[in-house]
């Protein structure tokens, strides 16, 4: 079994194991878990990913609990079908999304997952990053997989819900994204729940200033349905080959100016560089790309979510990354030519 | 046989209908024929791979395991499900509108925590609030889907009354099926009145609520990361600082007890029966009482018992009031006993009721009533016989409704014969005399009263302590042997019982505590002179000889000299004592020569019969 230390990992590590463990099949157990958190151990968003996780293969968990540091994940062949989950507090829906995804795609049939919980959270991907950043590059990659917004859900009260379909891969193809192409549009979404509308002037005003974007660059969309109040700042940029969005949820604590600018901030960062593939977008699609067994993107930065994945991958999967700094702000990620791919017989015979 | 052992954290039930008992470091010891247990045995090797289920309670455990299992029973999964039950917040979790979610309420906060997951929640509230309470639970199911939310109506008309609330949660948790083995309970004190948070804590403490008390708190500013979910803590009342009312709890559960023997179950025969005789006596008749044994032997303890037996039982509205006649002397004893006139005699400045009088109505023990003098005695026979008595420098006589108990530890007999107690009051309080037993011999009691010493101290301190097994016995087999003096009876055991608890390293007493704790109570038995070995009795002696030619002096030689010192005291000259000695031998004898025998006796000791006989000898 895969011993995997979690000390420096946060959630993030705990949500690839259990992807690349449904995926392969193998088990592991993990230690420390979130060990230098100021609350270590498992939380609630990260139980209810583990319990996913066990539902759609009938894993075998030992150390399920609230607190627990210390997992042991035996699970079973994934299986196709309709699956519902629900997240306590109005947690991340994109997140549990992002662990179960990879896993149905090599399931034996087709799925639908509803995930109700928090659509637009922070240190998540909002909803639309999913939609319009992270799927168009799988799509290409050979997946047919789509997600709608349900009801939009923010942190608290949650009620948010998020519908996926996902049709199992028939074969990886190859990923080569190393340019951005023609830009086509640069476009803002506020969305605002039941606050004040001077915040969202004042978050406006901040981006547009920022940015120096026109006013109707940025449209406001007020989402009465959501159950509990919120507010979500995403800019985005498409370009031909590649869309980026950066956000930022307004928290309490957090003035309406710091929400603008933090989004501001990210996309400015984003539209600095050339290369076609953003920081968070980067650490999600070295997942696929392992998977694909050959391939390439390039990326301006590496998070340490990315070097992290890039450290744990390997352990499941026989595939290995190199990185190569073309030039300044162009990281090519690619899979090591000489290593095995990962047997798509052995995924078969497993499903 | 087979014996699981280790820090077994979850156990599970699947397959074959059997027990697994899944790790930490769960361990399989075979120690026999096993082929039954085989599946269970190859799998116990590697069960943590294999197993995960829902938690089962030792009790269902041991009922389904095969027979030769033995499960050790600190095999509790320490992670159960958490169970929280509260009040709904009439006011403090009413909030409509979609900025609800902004406001701090405490019921639907507790759901709302990342680190606090709340499996079941029992939402009392009263059925005016229903409307409320199912608004705040579909809330809870929102923000908690792993949450199951059960609403509690309990009819109070005002929430404000203390008994009525009592009486319904009482009833409610007496109907509840606490589980604790298997479920973590944590009452949720925030929401609630007041009263209703006294309740909660009252029943809490009585222990009919096997739970931990949860308070909740709004978000203490506006940081970013605060939430409207707000802070939370965890009370467990077995560790916190409320010891005057745990120690109140304490007392009013013991004064349900047996009450004359303080909830202790003595075994001696002799001393039961005793108990039930005082116990009729007390109930039935207010007669005086005497009560005689041994200093320590509880006589006082037993006094305050009757009085709030009789208290109880017969409604004694009067005070306990308790005297030790040694202590009074002369006017003082006069004045404290029976009171006194301003002016009566000089420091008189006002008036003074005296003890009797306090005792009006009520229940007086006069200790070691031996120790009164004279005049004392004759007020206090009237007092008895007239229920009035004239206080020093009155000629009114006063009136007090009193009972009397009398304790002793003289043979009050023989007071009579040499003259120094009155024979009619010994009639008056003779009536009903009870005598008490020194510990010495009721050693089979030392045992119960030993855990109900260690008992009622740990109580009162709010710090368990206990004996280790070795420890107790060691402390038992010494206290039941001969060698355990108990000369202060029951004084003796308490001090050793306080020693030992106040002594205990993290309230363990081991056998080391209890070794040092003989050694001590060895010391304290020792007399004056005495190695230890020795138990002579010897009252002349030390006086006569000094204590330290004493100690130079065999045991055995030093009896008979105490003897022979006595009857010279006795005796008018030499040869009268000689004679009263060797009565037997000097028959055979042709010449009697007792005198000399006698002075060569005393001789050896470098004593005459002058220092022997004494000044007051010489005088008569």
């Amino acid at each position: 079994m895969l011993s995997i230390n979690g000390t420096e990992g946060g959630g993030q590590l705990l949500r690839s194991s259990l992807s690349l463990s449904l995926i392969t099949g193998k088990a592991f157990h993990m230690t420390c878990i979130r060990g230098a958190r100021p609350k270590p151990g498992l939380m609630r968003q990260h139980l209810t990913c583990v319990n996913a996780a066990a539902e759609i293969s009938g894993a075998v968990v030992e150390g399920a609990h609230l607190g627990s540091q210390e997992l042991t994940f035996r699970p079973g062949p994934v299986r196709a079908g309709d699956y519902q989950f629900a997240i306590g507090s109005g947690g991340a829906t994109t997140l549990v999304l992002q662990t179960l995804l990879p896993a149905l795609l090599h399931a034996p049939g087709p799925s639908t997952v509803r995930i109700e919980g928090g659509t637009h959270n922070p240190l998540a991907p909002p909803f639309e990053f999913i939609e319009e950043c992270f799927l168009p590059v799988l799509h290409r990659m050979g997946v047919k997989a789509s997600v709608a917004l349900g009801r939009p859900g923010f942190m608290q009260s949650g009620g948010g819900i998020l519908h996926a379909s996902i049709t199992p891969v028939k074969k990886w193809k190859k990923l080569d994204l190393h340019e951005r192409g023609d830009l086509v549009t640069k476009f803002g979404t506020v969305l605002n729940a039941h606050l004040d509308g001077g915040i969202v002037q004042r978050e406006l005003k901040t981006v547009l200033g920022s940015l120096g974007w026109e006013p109707d660059t940025v449209n406001v969309r007020a989402v009465p349905e959501s159950t509990g109040p919120g507010n979500i700042v995403m800019l985005g940029a498409r370009f031909e080959h590649i869309t980026e969005i950066c956000s930022s949820v307004a928290q309490m604590g957090r003035s309406a100016e710091q929400v603008g600018s933090s989004a501001a901030k990210g996309l400015a960062k984003y539209l600095e560089n050339d290369a076609p593939v953003g920081v968070h977008l980067a650490d999600q699609l070295l997942l696929p790309l392992a998977l694909a067994g050959k391939g390439s993107f390039t990326t301006f930065a590496l998070s340490r979510h990315t070097m992290s994945n890039m450290a744990l991958i390997p352990k499941f999967l026989e595939v290995a990354f190199e990185v190569i700094e073309k030039e300044r702000g162009m990281k090519e990620i690619c899979t090591r030519h000489q290593t095995a791919r990962l047997q798509t017989s052995d995924l078969k015979s497993r499903a | 046989m087979c014996v699981f052992v280790g820090d077994c954290r979850r156990v599970c039930v699947k397959r074959w209908g059997c027990v697994f008992l899944l790790p930490g470091a769960c361990q399989v010891v075979p120690t026999g024929p096993i082929n039954a247990l085989e599946p269970l045995i190859s799998l116990g090797k590697k069960a943590h791979n294999y197993f995960s289920g829902p938690f089962w309670p030792i009790e269902k455990i041991q009922s389904c395991l095969y027979t030769g299992i033995r499960v050790y029973p600190d095999i509790v999964s320490a992670h159960r499900p958490t169970v929280v039950i509260g009040f709904i917040g009439v006011q403090l979790d009413r909030a409509r509108g979609p900025e609800r979610w902004s406001r701090w309420r405490p019921t639907v906060g507790l759901c709302q925590h990342e680190d606090l997951l709340v499996s079941r929640f029992e939402l009392i509230f009263d059925p005016r609030h229903e409307p409320l309470a199912r608004e705040v639970m579909a809330d809870m199911r929102t923000c908690s889907p792993e949450t199951q939310v059960n609403l509690v109506p309990m009819p109070v008309r005002d929430p404000w009354d203390f008994q009525e609330v009592y009486e319904a949660l009482y009833d409610w948790v007496r109907a509840y099926p606490f589980d604790a083995e298997a479920e973590d309970y944590l009452i949720h004190l925030t929401t609630g009145t007041h009263v209703a948070q006294i309740c909660w804590y009252l029943l809490n403490e009585a222990r009919y609520l096997p739970a931990r008390i949860l308070q909740t708190s709004p978000p203490r500013g506006t940081n970013r990361g605060d939430t409207p979910a707000g802070e939370y803590s965890i009370i467990d009342l077995d560790l916190s600082k409320y010891d005057r009312i745990a120690t109140r709890f304490a007392q009013e559960q013991e004064q349900t007890l047996d009450f004359l023997k303080s909830g202790i179950a003595t075994r001696n025969p002799a001393f039961n029966r005793l108990i039930g005789q005082i116990e009729q006596v007390a109930v039935n008749s207010s007669h005086p009482m005497l009560l005689t044994g041994p200093t320590g032997a509880g006589k006082s303890l037993l006094a305050s018992r009757i009085y709030e037996l009789r208290q109880q039982r017969s409604g004694l509205a009067g005070r306990f009031v308790e005297v030790n006649c040694a202590t009074l002397r002369g006017d003082q004893a006069m004045s404290a006993l029976f009171g006194h006139r301003k002016g009566s005699f000089t420091g008189a400045q006002t008036d003074r009721p005296g003890l009797l009088k306090e005792a009006d109505k009520g229940l007086i023990f006069l200790d070691e009533i031996g120790e009164l003098g004279a005049d004392e005695q004759a007020m206090l026979l009237r007092a008895v016989e007239d229920k009035t008595f004239l206080p020093l420098g009155s000629d009114k006589p006063v009136r007090s409704d009193f009972q009397l108990i009398a304790g002793t530890n003289r043979d009050l007999r023989a007071e009579v014969v040499r003259g120094t107690f009155r024979e009619d009051l010994l009639a008056r309080i003779n009536l009903w005399t009870f005598a008490l037993p020194g510990l010495a011999e009721r050693r089979e009691d030392i045992g119960p009263n030993l855990d109900y010493e260690l008992e009622r101290l740990s109580r009162g301190q709010r710090k368990q302590v206990r004996f280790n097994k070795e420890a107790r016995d060691r402390f038992l087999k010494f206290a039941l042997s001969a060698e355990a003096r108990w000369s202060a009876n029951f004084r003796d055991l308490n001090a050793a019982v306080t020693r030992l608890a106040t002594l205990a390293p993290r309230g363990r007493i081991t056998e080391e505590c209890v070794e040092a704790e003989i050694g001590r109570l060895k010391d304290a038995w020792l007399r004056p002179g005495e190695e230890g070995e020795a138990t002579v009795p010897c009252k002349l002696l030390p006086s006569l000889l000094g204590e330290e030619a004493c100690a130079e002096i065999d045991p055995f030689d030093l009896v008979q000299l105490e003897h022979v010192v006595q009857v010279c005291r006795d005796s008018v000259s030499l040869s009268d004592a000689g004679r009263k000695l060797f009565t037997v031998s000097r028959k055979s004898k042709a010449k009697s020569n007792d005198a000399d025998r006698l002075k060569k006796y005393l001789a050896r000791f470098e004593l005459s019969w002058a220092r022997c006989a004494g000044d007051t000898r010489r005088k008569t």
